[in-house]
């Protein structure tokens, strides 16, 4: 039997001799049922439908860069992005900020951004967490650059097939991109890697949610207990924890080059700034709180006066704003010793506005 | 508009709706041409000028192909559609390529010159639909085809969504005859091309995306030095599997959605990886690629008319140029001209044994199947590395050239790996000799229906995000 069959005048199909009418119906009920089932099992564990903070949704936020060049926009990594409460901000000056900041992020790619590829002329907080800013390659540079990519070639295709979605993610929980898809499924499997193999820690779920204008919000119930512990472990301490140095290397050689690379960052960082200053541009510097063992971390690995300070001082800020100099941001908990809990995060960018002038 | 989005549901329902709500088959065709238009523009609305471009100027070059009184009438206005089309694909998929190999070979001759970035956005199937249009002008040149007498058909011919922009390339000889009377899917055509569909984007979203690109990715990506064999042979059987069932998920789509409007597509696909030889696999892999490479460039330049030797250089030069077709990179050209290297071997051993009967056992049958896959599989390094220092890292590492390797792939993408190219490669043996559409027909119904549903089911929790099919960029 031939399944398409050329001739002189034209090609023929075989259709197999069954009921395809009643299969196809069949096999869609089954499809649908298969569906409520998973459904109804991931709201059991906790998840609740939310949108994802894709590439669509941050090329969308971009494209306002473009439109409105003077609004205040907000960069950085994950604690940008649920600790700051774009409400409050609305409340004050009567717009609410564009959210750029995207999880494990070196804000440095978007600051260049948007310095060289845009007109943008407001006011620009930046987040910084001092270990990223300074990561020279990896994820936390491959994600924003990855969205900028996207950005540039975001089809009209891409746009309507995100609206379409937005239905989805509204009202489906199992529509979630960072634990459920099945990719992830297949990777949290208990099944033991090689002893040498560079695998990077299993993450444990993450209960985030998002909204169409990028707000981010971090939630955390009863029961979540073992997920804060595993978030530490597993997330926060590989991730704050620098590499050892290449085999190549001596330690003090590997110190050496980083601390070009430091140097190297800090003159570009200022000459973005610069850039967007003489667009009459504001950057603010904003260094968000972290508790308990994360912070510990930070203080080794990225001691404040080698890090913070030289940005404070070097790159040209018009102000910049650290948790531990202000009594009034000091106390916070995180409760996985990252990240603010959502009535948390009101009330300290309420503190934080304070500051601002 | 990919195959594997929201906006194409939403697009296929609403041409689907339409097309079968008209009664004119004049309206209707005009319908599908307005609506593979827009399915073009959604990526970058003004490369359709293009497309209008190339189907204007072989539109005329074949009637005054068909019309010319002497030769070089006729030579004149083939030259103006290979100039035409060969301009456009050269200048938008090669001329970065071209400008970035003249620096480097007058850099090797100690001339450093910097010239301005060129950045050139390639046009989404440019390769697919300036093939499929060549095609026509060139039947008509050698009197296989007469011109059609309505452009619109000729327009849709040349612009038919479904298979638009990553193949089958088409042939006007197949599509023409079909839009010449009322083409309505029946409720079997119909559900037939839907099975088709979710099987192609099973095979995409699932096969694909979920079960080898993580595997394939993480070895091809890797840049921080060698991996171990066992990693490194993961990676490349997982690109084996993926470049298949990515594509052949494209073409089992493009056919599904042509048959639900009516429309049969040809096949381009027959389950390549149980060829027995490399000849055979070309026979299985990419049809109409093959098949136009074989008609309008191997038999054009003498094929195997000339002797051995010149054989030997003609498939070679067909294979090199089918090799940079798919890309425009040095290592797409390697990999074209292994291909050719092992057409070349494959010839050459034919006529050392022409008078024996080599397949004539089963256990040589055997042998010659994992043959050609495992020099198949090989090939894959070329095509996918993105450099010539990754394909040697590679390959000296698939073959223990290379100590203290890393392990990157964690235990289940190899798992993965290795169960979805035994079940690959087990179906395509088991199917070498049959058809898709025969094995359904002994299948019971409610086997049927479960797998159908089941594979819908996975494609839903698969999430896929917004993966490109790997064919788009050729």
């Amino acid at each position: 039997m031939r399944s398409s069959i050329s001739s002189s005048n034209s090609l023929e199909r075989v259709i197999p001799k069954q009921q395809w009418g009643k299969l196809a119906v069949s096999s869609f009920i089954i499809a649908l049922l298969l569906t409520l089932g998973w459904e109804m099992y991931w709201r059991s564990k906790g998840y609740a439908p939310t949108l994802n903070d894709n590439k669509d949704l941050w090329s969308l936020t971009r494209e306002k860069v473009n439109t409105h060049p003077s609004r205040t926009v907000l960069i950085g990594a994950s604690r940008m992005l649920f600790d700051f409460d774009m409400q409050v901000w609305k409340e004050k000056y009567n717009e609410l900020p564009l959210q750029l900041a995207t999880v494990g992020t070196n804000p440095s790619i978007y600051l260049d951004h948007l310095a060289n590829e845009s007109n943008f002329k407001g006011t620009l907080l930046l987040g910084i967490t001092p270990p990223l800013f300074f990561v020279p390659e990896g994820m936390p540079v491959d994600n924003p650059k990855s969205n900028i990519d996207f950005y540039n070639k975001f089809s009209p295709a891409q746009r309507i097939s995100y609206y379409l979605g937005l239905v989805l993610d509204r009202n489906l929980a199992f529509v979630e991109q960072e634990d459920i898809p099945l990719t992830k499924i297949f990777e949290d499997l208990p099944i033991a890697n090689r002893p040498k193999a560079k695998v990077g820690p299993k993450l444990p779920p993450y209960f985030m949610s998002i909204d169409e204008n990028r707000q981010g919000r971090m939630h955390l119930r009863k029961g979540h207990e073992q997920v804060i512990l595993d978030r530490i472990a597993k997330g926060w301490v590989p991730l704050f924890t620098p590499p050892p140095p290449p085999p190549m290397f001596t330690p003090e050689q590997f110190k050496k080059m980083f601390m070009e690379h430091v140097n190297k960052t800090i003159v570009k960082a200022k000459e973005n700034v610069s850039k967007i200053q003489a667009r009459g541009g504001k950057v603010i510097l904003i260094r968000f709180p972290s508790t308990g063992k994360v912070r510990e971390l930070e203080n080794k690995f990225a001691p404040r006066v080698a890090f913070w300070d030289r940005l404070a001082t070097e790159i040209g800020a018009n102000q910049s704003i650290h948790f531990e100099d202000h009594q009034e941001l000091q106390g916070f908990d995180c409760p996985e010793q990252s990240h603010l809990r959502a009535s948390d995060a009101t009330e300290f960018t309420k503190r934080l506005l304070r500051k601002l002038h | 508009m990919l195959f594997n989005s929201l906006i194409f549901v939403v697009f296929f329902i609403i041409v689907v709706t339409l097309h079968y709500s008209l009664k004119n088959w004049s309206t209707q065709k005009k319908l599908l041409l307005v609506a593979s238009y827009l399915f073009y523009a959604a990526w970058n609305p003004p490369f359709v000028l293009l497309l209008w471009l190339s189907t204007i100027v072989d539109w005329y070059a074949a009637k005054n192909i068909e019309s010319a009184q002497n030769k070089s009438s006729k030579k004149f206005w083939l030259s103006i559609s290979l100039l035409m089309n060969l301009g456009l694909l050269g200048f938008f998929k090669y001329g970065n390529f071209a400008l970035e190999s003249l620096t480097a070979g007058l850099g090797l001759m100690g001339m450093q010159v910097q010239w301005a970035a060129m950045d050139i956005i390639l046009p989404v199937g440019i390769s697919f639909y300036t093939f499929q249009t060549l095609s026509y002008t060139l039947d008509v040149y050698r009197g296989h085809l007469k011109t059609s007498n309505s452009f619109l058909d000729f327009a849709l011919y040349v612009t038919f969504f479904p298979q638009l922009v990553a193949g089958p390339i088409v042939r006007a000889t197949d599509f023409l005859p079909q839009c010449e009377t009322p083409k309505r899917a029946n409720a079997s055509q119909f559900s037939w091309g839907l099975y088709f569909m979710c099987l192609g984007l099973f095979q995409k979203v699932v096969l694909a995306d979920v079960m080898l690109a993580p595997a394939a990715d993480a070895v091809f990506n890797w840049a921080k030095g060698p991996l171990v064999p066992l990693d490194s042979w993961i990676g490349t059987l997982a690109f084996s599997g993926q470049i298949f069932f990515d594509f052949a998920g494209y073409s089992t789509c493009a056919i599904g959605v042509a048959l639900c409007l009516g429309f049969v597509i040809p096949d381009n696909f027959k389950f390549p990886y149980a060829a027995m030889g490399f000849s055979d696999f070309w026979r299985r892999w990419h049809i109409s690629l093959s098949g136009w490479l074989r008609d309008y460039l191997y038999i054009s330049i003498g094929g195997n008319k000339h002797g051995a030797a010149r054989t030997f250089i003609n498939l070679m030069i067909t294979m090199l140029l089918g090799g940079l077709w798919h890309g425009a990179s040095w290592t797409f050209v390697a990999w074209g001209a292994l291909h050719g290297l092992y057409l070349i071997v494959e010839r050459a051993i034919q006529l050392i044994f022409k008078n024996t009967n080599i397949t004539s056992k089963r256990s040589a049958r055997v042998l010659i199947r994992l043959v050609t896959f495992f020099f198949v599989t090989i090939s894959w390094v070329f095509f996918r590395s993105q450099s010539f220092e990754k394909v040697m890292l590679t390959l000296l590492a698939m073959f223990g050239g290379i100590a203290d390797g890393a392990q990157i792939l964690a235990t289940i993408e190899i798992y993965k790996v290795a169960t979805v190219i035994l079940l690959l490669v087990g179906c395509h043996w088991y199917m070498r000799e049959s058809h898709i559409e025969f094995f359904m027909e002994k299948l019971p119904k409610w086997s049927i229906a479960l797998l159908w549903g089941l594979m819908i089911f996975a494609i839903i929790i698969a999430q896929g995000g917004n993966n490109a099919f790997i064919y788009f960029q050729f």
